[in-house]
């Protein structure tokens, strides 16, 4: 206790453990790190995340917590800075003993923080971070969420087999880490599938203005347009694709950037027809997952997305471990973490023996219509 | 494919042109690079956004209102930070640095008032629809776009070149202190030049953000980048340079993504530009001297 | 208690590389402003840097001495090319030229699939640590301050008080102007080189305009008088949003205010300190 309160003043703006102690479970709650975006432009993913935790954790808590005390979690802001996430790392490893982290949220974050985790062999869970080498970065670096490298070879089949989708035109985004291993990802899919690609051209996240690639496009006259892109780049395509006269039968396939129902928003009617697989959907129409959707809306007010999701999952996931392990020793939450076998919202889960899901039987391949992302009939 | 790409980029230019236009006429006569001028470019696309949703007000009288509110905010901003360094005669770099941590200043409060989220105008506010002649594809913002930089271009030219206050604009251009000798109101001309380059900037921003559906605080500094290569390609201060240059930085960044690669599309501007200041830093026309060190 | 500095270590050990590298960065700035120029370069010299020193130890085993002298050359080189034509023109031209060289240079990185590309380099092997970065800024430090001293450092105080009564009393301006360029790239590459050998990662798009301008804000804060101004202020601007977690939102609010509020009201830095005064304390 002393030294927590040392360790108050050193940093004592710094503390903003949330805890959500349940009544009857007197003991000190075993906390937990979590290293996401809650500030800043990107803060849309950290925050959904966060809400996705917390949710979980007050079901956790309800149903007794872990380790006969309630489970808490400090959270700790990037901003989506590198520099940052290293130092929530050092700062949650250092001063607040925490025996797992979750997070962080993006990619480049963890190539970043995670290394620091590793080298004090502290777990550290990301539930976001999609691109490929993740894990690779050290035995102690495990990842929730499914890469793209197994979400897209899924679309791109379902596209070829359902769609009858033999030659495409692939753009993506080659200023972003995410976006461009996306594309790396769907290269190889292509390839691997058979698909023709007759042309590759690139865009950078901020462009507005992509009529010179898209006229290029149109004139070899693919089946369809793959892209990798966030949001505000995918929507502008589609905008620009809409306005060039595009046949409507060339439809958008795209990667996890894409799937967010921000682009019929911004796109409109022109958004429509764009596919992308999901590692989880909002109408999956099991009870787990509609309790789930229900509760969320009813404590945040607003649909809960893919991250919020796969965050909630990861929650059970980890204190599952916490429970299997016995105590709030990293070590032994590490080997507990890689046996742990639960279906979520978004199916079953287990680790494969490199610290990736195991399963991905739970992808689904979804539409935009009107509007709104449904199941591909 | 050829004939639409050029119609791409011409298009693309006469964006450029727009925004430049405002940029440079600001350093023509104010003599500062005032880096706020992409703050304007976002705010004129809020301001008419929130016209248009809020006030409901039709697109046509929403895009003059953003410029004139966009005016006004440009007047007020030029006045709490270069009226102190202006009659402190302070170094022009002075008002460089103080224009860059404006900037940084506005855009992050801004996007602590609006977040990073992008957003686009009603479906409602403007006819998107298309026309097709011959396989070549326009869209009725595009066509907006070219008619108002063709409006604006003209009406700048007769302001500047046929009125008394243009003669006073060019005088305060041409030598701000001989010009106040001669009786010109320097501090009224400052204000009303602030006011069109940020009305300039702001239907820049409105139109753009019509065309592109892609509102959101940052659109100014992205574009301010590709503002600099226009505004030193045509010649700093050169309003007929810009438009000239962005037509041509347009065309050959389209060209360049149709049938060189896309991934260097962007470089293009830069590219230009550090050749410009290597060989011809008068600018492309070089209607300007340019200030010797 | 070994514990609990261990551990505090560990906490602080990535602020306090900044504080110095930060330091350091600042310092390059200085150079800069210290003739009256403004580059909005030095993030893209301390990228060069950093991926020059990146590559040549983690692809070819080059002893990190050998790739920190590198990582200082190129970037002044870079700086000489872009230099060379704009420090002829008026201030403003290097500004935007080194805005445009930014931009050039991540658009390069990113294109540049041996380099990583957007995914940027990883695994950097840790190889500096605290005696070199903060042996660096000493020597640095020390350098300009035997500069402030001599005739060269007087010579650039009459450019930055008036640069046409300068060029008339002799001093040769372009020779001077481009030197500090040149002078203040190496530093900046030599910061970016610590930065990578110590963070592990990096990616294309870490040396934009906003860290151009952050490093500016360093200097600024801390005044140009005296090379000891810029290194407080990158200090300050460093330590405070690590210990004021509040803070780290508003930290470009607050850049951008600094440099407003320097530049208008305070021409000298908040800390307008003179070299001669410090020498005198000595």
């Amino acid at each position: 206790m002393i030294a927590r309160r040392q360790f108050n003043l050193l940093t004592a703006a710094a503390f903003g453990a949330l805890s959500f102690a349940a009544p009857g479970l007197a003991a000190d709650p075993v906390t937990i790190g979590a290293v996401e975006i809650l500030t800043g432009p990107n803060n849309k993913y950290g925050l959904a995340i966060k809400n996705g935790f917390d949710l979980a954790l007050e079901e956790v808590n309800k149903a007794g917590g872990v380790l006969g005390a309630p489970l808490s979690i400090a959270y700790e802001d990037t901003a989506g800075n590198k520099d940052q996430a290293i130092n929530a790392v050092r700062n949650l490893i250092g001063t607040k003993n925490v025996p797992l982290i979750l997070g962080p949220t993006l990619s480049n974050e963890m190539f970043a923080a995670g290394p620091v985790a590793n080298q004090r062999k502290i777990p550290i869970v990301g539930t976001s971070t999609t691109a490929n080498g993740i894990t690779a970065i050290g035995p102690y670096v495990f990842r929730t969420s499914l890469p793209e490298a197994d979400v897209v070879p899924v679309t791109l089949k379902t596209a070829r087999d359902k769609l009858g989708v033999k030659k495409v035109a692939v753009m993506y985004g080659n200023d972003d880490a995410f976006t461009k291993s996306g594309y790396d990802v769907m290269k190889a899919a292509l390839e691997k599938l058979g698909i023709e690609t007759v042309a590759t051209e690139t865009f950078g996240g901020k462009d507005t203005d992509f009529s010179a690639q898209l006229t290029k496009i149109k004139a070899l006259n693919p089946d369809a347009i793959v892209v990798s892109a966030l949001v505000e780049a995918g929507s502008g395509i589609l905008l620009a694709k809409k306005a060039l006269g595009f046949p409507a039968k060339v439809r958008v396939i795209g990667g996890n950037g894409l799937n967010a129902p921000k682009i019929g928003e911004i796109a409109g009617d022109a958004a429509d027809g764009t596919i992308v697989g999901s590692p989880w959907f909002i109408g999956k129409p099991d009870p787990a997952n509609q309790r789930f959707v229900t509760t969320y809306k009813a404590k945040y007010g607003a649909d809960p997305d893919q991250f919020a999701a796969q965050a909630y999952d990861t929650l059970f996931i980890v204190a599952d471990a916490i429970k299997a392990a016995g105590a709030a020793d990293p070590e032994k939450i590490k080997d507990a973490l890689g046996k742990v076998k639960r279906t979520g919202v978004l199916g079953s889960f287990a680790f494969t023996a490199d610290r990736d899901p195991a399963d991905t039987t739970g992808v689904v391949v979804i539409e935009m219509k009107d509007g709104r992302f449904g199941l591909l009939p | 494919m050829l004939v639409q790409q050029l119609l791409n980029g011409l298009l693309s230019g006469a964006v450029y042109a727009l925004f430049a236009l405002g940029f440079t006429l600001m350093f023509g006569v104010l003599g500062v690079i005032n880096l706020t001028y992409g703050f304007y470019f976002s705010t004129g696309a809020f301001v008419a956004l929130y016209a248009t949703q809020y006030l409901h007000m039709p697109i046509f009288v929403a895009l003059p209102f953003a410029a004139v509110i966009t005016g006004i905010v440009a007047v007020i901003i030029d006045d709490l930070l270069l009226g102190p360094l202006r009659r402190a005669k302070a170094p022009e770099l002075s008002s460089l640095m103080v224009t860059l941590g404006a900037t940084l200043l506005l855009y992050s409060l801004m996007t602590a008032c609006f977040t990073t989220d992008i957003r686009r105008f009603p479906p409602a506010v403007f006819n998107g629809g298309a026309f097709e002649i011959e396989g070549l594809r326009i869209t009725l913002s595009q066509i907006l776009i070219v008619v108002t930089v063709a409006i604006i271009v003209g009406g700048l030219a007769y302001l500047l070149q046929r009125t008394k206050l243009g003669l006073a604009i060019r005088a305060i251009a041409e030598n701000g202190d001989a010009a106040q000798l001669m009786g010109v109101n320097a501090g009224g001309i400052v204000r009303i030049v602030s006011f069109i380059s940020g009305a300039l900037g702001g239907a820049a921003g409105v139109l753009i953000g019509l065309n592109y559906n892609a509102i959101q605080p940052y659109m100014g500094e992205m574009m301010m980048l590709k503002g600099f290569a226009v505004i030193i390609l045509g010649g700093l201060g050169d309003i007929r340079g810009a438009v000239l240059a962005g037509f041509l930085l347009g065309i050959l960044e389209t060209l360049t993504a149709g049938y060189v690669a896309s991934s260097i599309k962007d470089a293009v501007g830069f590219l230009l530009l550090v050749l410009t200041l290597w060989f011809r830093p008068v600018g492309l026309f070089g209607r300007v001297v340019a200030k010797r060190a | 208690m070994m514990h609990t500095l261990d551990n505090f270590l560990f906490t602080y050990q990535s602020l306090i590389y900044a504080l110095g590298v930060n330091s350091l960065l600042a310092l390059s700035m200085y150079v800069v402003l210290a003739v009256g120029q403004l580059s909005l370069g030095q993030a893209a010299f301390m990228g060069v840097g950093a991926y020059s020193s990146a590559l040549l130890t983690l692809k070819f085993g080059v002893p990190f001495p050998v790739a920190l002298v590198v990582a200082a050359a190129a970037p002044s080189l870079l700086a000489f090319v872009i230099g060379a034509p704009t420090l002829r023109l008026s201030g403003v031209y290097l500004a935007i030229a080194t805005i445009g060289l930014g931009e050039v240079l991540r658009i390069f990185f990113l294109n540049w699939d041996y380099a990583g590309g957007a995914l940027g380099l990883n695994g950097i092997p840790e190889l500096a640590g605290f005696i070199w970065i903060f042996g660096a800024l000493t020597i640095a430090l020390a350098g300009f301050v035997a500069i402030c001293r001599s005739r060269v450092g007087r010579a650039m105080e009459a450019i930055r008080a008036d640069e046409a009564a300068a060029g008339v009393m002799g001093v040769n301006l372009p020779a001077y102007k481009l030197g500090a360029l040149v002078v203040s790239a190496a530093i900046a590459g030599v910061a970016g080189a610590f930065n990578a050998h110590v963070s592990s990662f990096i990616g294309p798009n870490e040396y934009g305009f906003d860290a151009a301008v952050t490093i500016l804000s360093f200097a600024l804060l801390g005044g140009i008088g005296s090379p000891f101004g810029p290194v407080i202020g990158a200090l300050v601007l460093t330590a405070l949003p690590e210990a004021l977690r509040p803070l780290h939102d508003y930290r470009l609010v607050i850049n951008g205010l600094i440099i407003v509020c320097v530049v208008i009201y305070l021409p000298g830095g908040l800390l307008p300190w003179r070299i001669s005064r410090i020498g005198a304390r000595k």
